[in-house]
């Protein structure tokens, strides 16, 4: 009987880049940026890592494909080095196949790296590309703001709600993570803004303006995992372990049925009720400290909340307004600025959020520190909502 | 049984550009098209082209009509494959078998007259799906820019019960060049309409259509129809020729179409039919480097097949186009700057496409057989119910859809900003993500009922080849 990831893996070492964009970096500089705070961090030799995973999501334009951008990158001893891709789970994926290695036992110490170079195409949001040879030949060009002014626009209709006051709580969410995101020296978008200009922004995909959309920025983060075992034999006293990750991708359900009415993320709610199971979690709105979740858009936040269960199905605009996910709410959320403001290099978001979580429980998160936190959820959604993975993970102190 | 037209139908782009915009752009420097800057013409959208339009003519021909089509003859000068079977694309379109005949017709504005003068003639087994439709582009300023408007007609002609049947046919070649289009040029090359009047109309004409009359067996003067097209100054020229009297002329359809090219006799022949009555006499003529003559006479099933179909219907169907430059760029003949983003490569896997053809052109999703879920794409293993190779194709393509969520997208890249698209709802399960046109912003909200329509997907101007899927589009509103 499979027992789950919780308690086995201990995150020992951290690294995350300045996100923005840096004009001045490639995919090379970000990942040495990255790997070498990390390495400082755990303070090891870099000899002691035996395995790597990297995430990459645009490979087009940025590091290319395989497990050459990271091996090269960090002049690697030729130790196995994959290379992963989920789309905007991508760094998520990264950390849980370093993690899934380390609790199997095939090493000791295994390095997650994760890297996107988004800010080499010459324009705003993220790169054209194709959607495979078939999906061409009839899915729209969507865009991802596109893909989730959707979201808005279904859940506005399933819950009957004002259109004023989804685009309020919306407006909430972002003015929220710009003021995180002001305390965060990391993070790509640092200004703080207000009500009005979010709602008075100019339209990108209606209903999501400017202010509703998350910054796309350059960036690399990382992780270095043992064992708990290792941890403690390594001398490593306070550290953080995995307590949870699960990953649903969609089936096509979303894509081709109306058994989703598309005002919420399938996926989501499937990978949540996985990891709650998988950390013990029993009630997440008492259990969980703080969050990190896929904040690609203001209304993406705004759904996850209740498709975490962090409040009820159709009354997320009553708590965003509420201030229950705010810095000092009873579950805060993007406390780093999220997506939203810390930036959105693709395959390294998923381990930027754990990076903040890392930061938060050990007590090391400077001017924007929670009190005390112990558990912590960290959420990806790659793709659109009606055809997505989700991943969720759930990282606490080690008791 | 009796040999006829069985059916018809006609469609007419909904972009309407007032003539008196053209004027307000061009007037200065020609001031002569002043005298033609009353009503408005039809304007294809950006994803429309000849077959487009060809499928929608078709499509309101064929609706609600038993029976096989053998045959899809599709007539056209501007037709956007010059070596690809367009007809072919047509016959995909409509979902019909794939030994149909396909044949297209070009190179002359007779290429629709000529093939109805042939069938008035004589006829084979088959029942034949005749459909013209063409989009011209007119140089601006030039008199076509005023004149030309967009459109497609269709006729099903065979055994059965006809709404009219054929009486005779006449035909002549005579190589008067009073406009023409080298192949490898875009516009029109016409010349002085006076000369086309006198040496062409009023000599050519009177002659072919004496012989069909003959042929049929009635004078011309017993004629209750007379479909012409050209400048209403033909009309009046040829009356007294012809001895029929000029209220017998059908309206040419200026001042809300206008002249459509090949497929214009049938376009307004399919306005003749909307409100002829029975046992009525109607001549189509054909004119271009000679002339077609056909009479028909209405019969009373004209009655049955003619409600909610045909040309007023179409013309019913109008949104205002007020900006010329946005007409301009929209077919294509100024190049606005719509960014970076507009420089995505559309190259088409075409033996993806191949694999899956039917399921694009004829948007063939797939029902289970075993929970009845209809679901697009078609897929090995039902989406609901997971059964493995269950689904029978069935097209999706006659649905109404309702919209279940959708978006106005000011970052994406399209012609026609903004880009909307959004899940629509089809009976039996089927949710689809779909690009909608003929819509503005704020002209959707979720709910609302929508319909299908075939359009160009994209272009891929590198390697000059043009992609068809399906759209949502407004349902129409009610005609004459």
């Amino acid at each position: 009987m499979a027992t789950g990831i919780k308690d086995k893996v201990a995150i020992i070492g951290m690294g995350c880049t300045q996100f923005g964009e840096r004009w001045d970096c490639g995919p090379e500089e970000l990942i040495v940026e990255a790997f070498t705070e990390a390495l400082g961090d755990a303070g090891i030799e870099r000899s002691a890592i035996e395995m790597a995973w990297l995430g990459l999501f645009f490979q087009e334009q940025s590091a290319g494909k395989s497990a050459l951008p990271l091996s090269m990158a960090l002049r690697l001893p030729n130790i196995p080095v994959t290379r992963v891709e989920n789309m905007c789970a991508t760094g998520t994926e990264a950390l849980r196949g370093a993690v899934y290695a380390v609790a199997a036992g095939a090493c000791d110490v295994a390095l997650a790296l994760g890297v996107e170079k988004l800010k080499d195409t010459g324009y705003a949001g993220l790169p054209e590309r194709t959607k495979g040879s078939f999906d061409d030949l009839w899915l729209p060009n969507a865009t991802a703001p596109g893909a989730f002014a959707q979201l808005a626009s279904a859940y506005q209709a399933r819950h009957k709600c004002d259109p004023k006051d989804l685009k309020r709580a919306m407006a909430h969410i972002s003015v929220k993570s710009h003021a995180n995101g002001a305390l965060n020296p990391k993070a790509h978008l640092r200004r703080t803004i207000t009500e009005d200009q979010a709602i008075n922004a100019p339209m990108i995909a209606a209903p999501l303006g400017l202010y509703d959309c998350c910054g796309v920025s350059d960036g690399a983060a990382c992780a270095i995992v043992t064992s708990v075992e290792k941890a403690r034999e390594m001398g490593y006293k306070d550290f953080v372990t995995v307590k949870a990750m699960q990953l649903a991708p969609s089936n096509g359900l979303e894509m081709s049925n109306n058994a989703w009415d598309g005002s919420y993320l399938l996926t989501t709610r499937i990978a949540a009720e996985r990891a709650y199971k998988e950390a013990g979690i029993k009630d997440p709105r008492k259990e969980l400290d703080m969050t990190e979740v896929h904040d690609c858009f203001s209304v993406t936040e705004l759904v996850v909340m209740e498709d975490l269960g962090l409040c009820e199905p159709g009354g997320a605009i009553k708590a965003v307004l509420d201030g229950e996910f705010d810095r000092d709410g009873a579950v805060p959320c993007q406390i780093d600025g999220g997506l939203k403001c810390f930036g959105h290099p693709i395959g390294a978001s998923g381990l930027r959020m754990a990076y903040e979580m890392y930061l938060q429980l050990l007590g090391r998160a400077g001017e924007r520190q929670l009190a005390s936190p112990s558990l912590g959820l960290t959420h990806n959604l790659g793709g659109h909502p009606f055809r997505n993975v989700a991943s969720v993970s759930v990282l606490g102190l080690h008791s | 049984m009796t040999y006829g037209i069985l059916s018809f139908g006609a469609y007419v782009p909904h972009l309407r550009l007032a003539r008196s915009a053209i004027l307000d752009a061009v007037g200065w420097a020609v001031p002569g098209v002043r005298g033609l800057a009353a009503g408005e013409r039809a304007v294809a959208n950006w994803d429309e082209d000849s077959i487009t339009l060809a499928v929608e003519a078709a499509r309101d021909c064929l609706a609600g009509v038993d029976g096989p089509v053998g045959q899809v003859s599709l007539a056209s000068t501007t037709l956007p494959f010059a070596d690809r079977s367009n007809s072919g694309v047509v016959a995909d379109a409509l979902d019909l078998d794939h030994e149909v005949l396909t044949e297209d017709l070009a190179g002359s504005r007779r290429a629709a007259t000529s093939a109805l003068a042939r069938a008035a003639r004589g006829h084979g087994h088959d029942t034949t799906l005749l459909v013209a439709a063409d989009t011209r582009e007119t140089r601006p300023g030039s008199s076509q820019e005023m004149l030309y408007g967009h459109g497609a007609a269709a006729l099903l002609i065979g055994e059965g019960k006809p709404v009219a049947e054929f009486l005779a046919a006449a035909s002549v070649h005579e190589d008067m060049v009073d406009q023409y289009r080298a192949t490898d040029t875009d516009f029109d090359y016409a010349l002085e309409e006076r000369w086309v009047r006198e040496e062409g109309y009023l000599k050519i004409v009177p002659d072919v259509v004496e012989q069909a009359a003959a042929g049929a067996g009635i004078q011309v003067g017993d004629i209750d129809h007379v479909v012409l097209h050209g400048s209403t100054g033909v009309a009046r020229a040829l009356a007294k020729p012809l001895g029929i009297d000029p209220k017998r002329f059908a309206d040419p359809l200026t001042a809300n179409c206008g002249d459509t090219g090949v497929p214009h006799p049938l376009l307004m022949l399919a306005s003749v039919l909307d409100n002829a009555g029975p046992d009525q006499y109607v001549l189509v003529i054909g004119f271009g480097q000679g002339a077609d003559a056909i009479i028909l006479r209405t019969t009373p099933a004209l009655a049955l097949v003619r409600a909610g179909r045909g040309a007023g219907r179409a013309l019913a169907q109008r949104r205002p186009l007020a900006n010329y430059t946005q007409f301009l760029s929209l077919r294509n003949q100024i190049s606005i700057d719509f960014g970076l983003r507009s420089e995505r490569d559309n190259r088409t896997a075409l033996s993806a496409y191949y694999r899956k053809r039917r399921d694009i052109t004829a948007m063939r999703g797939g029902r289970c057989r075993e929970c009845n879920t209809l679901q697009f794409p078609r897929a090995l293993v039902c989406v609901k119910c997971g059964a493995a190779e269950s689904q029978t194709p069935e097209s999706l393509a006659a649905l109404t859809g309702r919209v279940k969520s959708f978006t106005e997208d000011w970052l994406a890249y399209t012609p026609s900003p903004p880009y909307i698209y959004g899940n629509v709802e089809f009976p039996d399960g089927a949710n689809v993500m779909l690009e909608f046109t003929d819509f503005g912003a704020g002209q959707i909200k979720v709910g609302d009922p929508v319909r299908l329509v075939f359009r160009v997907k994209d272009y891929d101007t590198k390697r000059h080849f043009r992609r068809y899927f399906w759209k949502p589009a407004p349902l129409p509103v009610d005609g004459d």
